[in-house]
């Protein structure tokens, strides 16, 4: 097996224990693994941003902007280190698909940890029309896949195009919302997405699927920065 | 929709000779379709499949592990190549572009070359025989021996290829020989328009008469050179990589003139030389005439066993005390960068490696004499000059250092005219072939140069 991160071979050692458990597929060798950097607390116990406070100043800012707030948790698994921006960089903007393989054990891990009791409706987060031609395949749905092998991809389109990540923070969390729905979305869901920065992205959908009657939003994220 | 014809002279000079990506060219799509449509571009498949092998024809990666596929709901998968996807992804729906349209012209230089500096008769040599080289459209291999002056031959090749319209592509492994050299060429040759590239470099190719750039970015060219100097034939990427060979040629023109240099030549390039299928000029002398320093072998008891409990053996602490007394500078060479880490805290000399965050700084500090000594990797062993230094290399039977790297670490010391000897030892517990080799290497090139007086 080889890496896919830094494409280096992985030679493990056959002990015992392959004799009585299926060998189980490596996508990251240690080295990369550990570069990573998990989510630690004290973070705020809605976003997960690494705060003091128990709702961040971003959380409660949100609260003023929106009176109610659409997101009822947000769940993410690492923080956004510059080995992690490196990887996020080859996965959506160079189009590296098979990155994605590196994450699937942890999302399911984290999945099952959080959210395994709740009847949640996997939703990724959709990408235009546009930017889905250019890239090849959509990120959070590429993410989502590693939960259940059908997300629900028809509920919710994304009308606009113009990147997130060129924009400023007061941009952002001012921009009108891109997202519809094209059918009535189910009770529960749980939104995918690769990274959460300001939460604007995932709080438009939340608020779009709550108007088009849904009762509760939950979120799960690769990376909160 | 009517083109001025200026803007498809300006597309000609900043396309022809590339294989680009459609986000490399920089086009807006009406631009893009009006060149589709016109044939001034046409795309070329970017990835080749012939019976379940697939090929990146940018970089001529064929390894199954370095691709990878996009699933899709309603068509077959995407292929695609992981090797060279830094420079953006090429798969079986993204082509590469290549221009079909008129040829650019550029400016005749006469006279490009403003340098007054004196060639040692055996320079003189080589310098006449490249020139041949290109006359003729032929190979040739400089086996020059490190600090001969590689630089100063091209020299008078570089300016007759360029005075005869030609186009001059300088290929070596590393950003930082390509940092080097660029500012060198463009003082010595100021009339000419010249591109140095890198990974990270901001300066465009615009169909430049003199492009300096690291291998890999050859990738991205095609029938674009009357003659490339490929520089450290023997070095990593090149070496290592069975494509990057295939890349040179492809970004070479089919008649055209091809130069390799090297101080230290792997097997194929010996056999070649002994079977007389690449000609060659040998330069067994530096510029300054004087010897090359020969090794000196010091045999350490458990060396091993002693850094591993780091201790480090008095035979070492002498040498580094000796060498502080004279007031030499020096550069401790280590195998691996933990044993580098532990030499530096324990001797309270500063290290770099490939990943140092101040490798850069540290470098520069040492060139400028601010730094007594220097703890390094291999990645100091080549293209790197700093005046009047010793050399030592700690643990030489070790397996990173084979006979080049020996030969080349060897090759830093004793490199300028005021001071051109230097002290080189090899600390080591069992001596390798490799080492051995090494010193016979600078025995007989030594020799060769008596006889040639």
């Amino acid at each position: 097996m080889y890496c896919h991160i830094c494409f280096k071979s992985m030679q493990e050692e056959t002990t015992w224990k392959d004799l009585l458990t299926p060998k189980l597929f490596e996508y990251i060798c240690t080295e990369c693994e550990d570069q990573f950097e998990r989510n630690s607390s004290p973070t705020c116990q809605k976003c997960m941003k690494r705060s003091e406070a128990s709702i961040c100043h971003d959380c409660k800012l949100w609260q003023q902007i929106l009176t109610t707030d659409p997101l009822e948790q947000n769940i993410s698994i690492y923080t956004y280190n510059d080995f992690m921006k490196d990887a996020i960089a080859r996965f959506k903007y160079r189009g590296d698909y098979e990155i994605q393989m590196v994450w699937r054990k942890i999302i399911l891990e984290t999945f099952k940890k959080y959210f395994i009791h709740d009847k949640l409706t996997i939703m990724p987060i959709p990408l235009s029309e546009e930017r889905h031609q250019e890239r090849g395949f959509n990120q959070a749905e590429a993410l989502a896949t590693s939960i259940t092998y059908e997300p629900d991809t028809k509920t919710l389109i994304r009308i606009d195009s113009g990147k997130q990540s060129k924009k400023s923070r007061y941009e952002r969390m001012h921009s009108a919302n891109p997202f519809q729905t094209t059918q009535p979305p189910p009770k529960h869901i749980l939104l995918i997405d690769d990274i959460f920065t300001t939460g604007t992205t995932i709080r438009q959908c939340a608020q779009t699927l709550k108007q088009a009657g849904a009762q509760s939003i939950k979120s799960l994220t690769l990376i909160r920065s | 929709m009517n083109n001025p014809p200026p803007l498809i002279e300006e597309l000609a000079r900043r396309f022809t000779g590339k294989l680009l990506l459609k986000h490399e060219l920089n086009v807006t799509q009406r631009l893009f379709d009006y060149l589709t449509k016109h044939h001034l571009i046409e795309p070329l498949p970017g990835i080749n499949q012939t019976f379940h092998i697939n090929t990146c024809l940018r970089c001529m990666n064929r390894k199954p592990h370095l691709f990878g596929k996009i699933p899709s709901n309603s068509t077959s998968p995407t292929i695609y190549c992981k090797n060279c996807i830094q420079m953006g992804r090429v798969s079986t729906r993204e082509p590469l572009y290549i221009w079909k349209g008129p040829q650019p012209k550029r400016p005749v230089v006469d006279q490009p070359l403003q340098w007054h500096g004196e060639l040692t008769p055996l320079q003189e040599k080589a310098s006449d025989q490249m020139v041949e080289a290109i006359a003729s459209q032929s190979q040739l291999l400089i086996y020059a021996v490190c600090g001969a002056g590689k630089t100063e031959m091209l020299y008078k090749g570089i300016a007759h290829a360029i005075s005869q319209n030609k186009r001059v592509c300088i290929a070596t492994p590393r950003a930082d020989v390509v940092k080097e050299l660029a500012p060198r060429l463009r003082r010595d040759f100021p009339a000419i328009d010249a591109a140095a590239l890198y990974g990270g470099s901001t300066e465009k190719d615009f169909n430049a008469h003199l492009v300096i750039a690291t291998t890999h970015q050859l990738l991205r060219y095609q029938h674009s050179f009357d003659v490339t100097i490929v520089d450290e034939v023997d070095a990593f990427p090149y070496h290592h990589d069975r494509s990057l060979p295939k890349v040179v040629k492809r970004a070479t023109k089919p008649n055209s003139t091809l130069i390799f240099l090297t101080a230290t030549p792997r097997l194929d390039m010996k056999l070649r030389i002994a079977t007389k299928q690449i000609p060659t000029v040998s330069i067994p002398v530096r510029y300054h005439g004087h010897p090359l320093p020969i090794p000196t072998f010091k045999s350490i008891f458990r060396l091993q066993k002693q850094l591993e409990q780091l201790q480090i053996p008095q035979v070492i602490t002498k040498w580094i005390n000796e060498r502080e007394q004279s007031q030499r500078r020096f550069l401790l060479f280590a195998p691996t960068i933990t044993l580098a880490e532990e030499l530096s805290k324990k001797l309270k000399i500063p290290y770099v490696h490939a990943d140092s965050p101040d490798r850069n700084y540290l470098i520069q500090q040492f060139r400028a004499r601010n730094i007594k000594a220097l703890i390094t990797t291999t990645i100091l062993e080549r293209g790197v000059t700093f005046p009047s230094i010793d050399v030592a290399i700690i643990q030489a039977d070790h397996q990173v250092f084979d006979e080049a790297a020996l030969i080349q670490i060897a090759g830093r010391a004793g490199r300028s005219a005021h001071d051109p000897t230097g002290d080189v030892t090899f600390f080591y517990e069992l001596k390798s072939n490799a080492m051995v080799r090494a010193r016979q290497y600078t025995i007989n090139k030594n020799s060769e140069a008596e006889r040639l007086k």
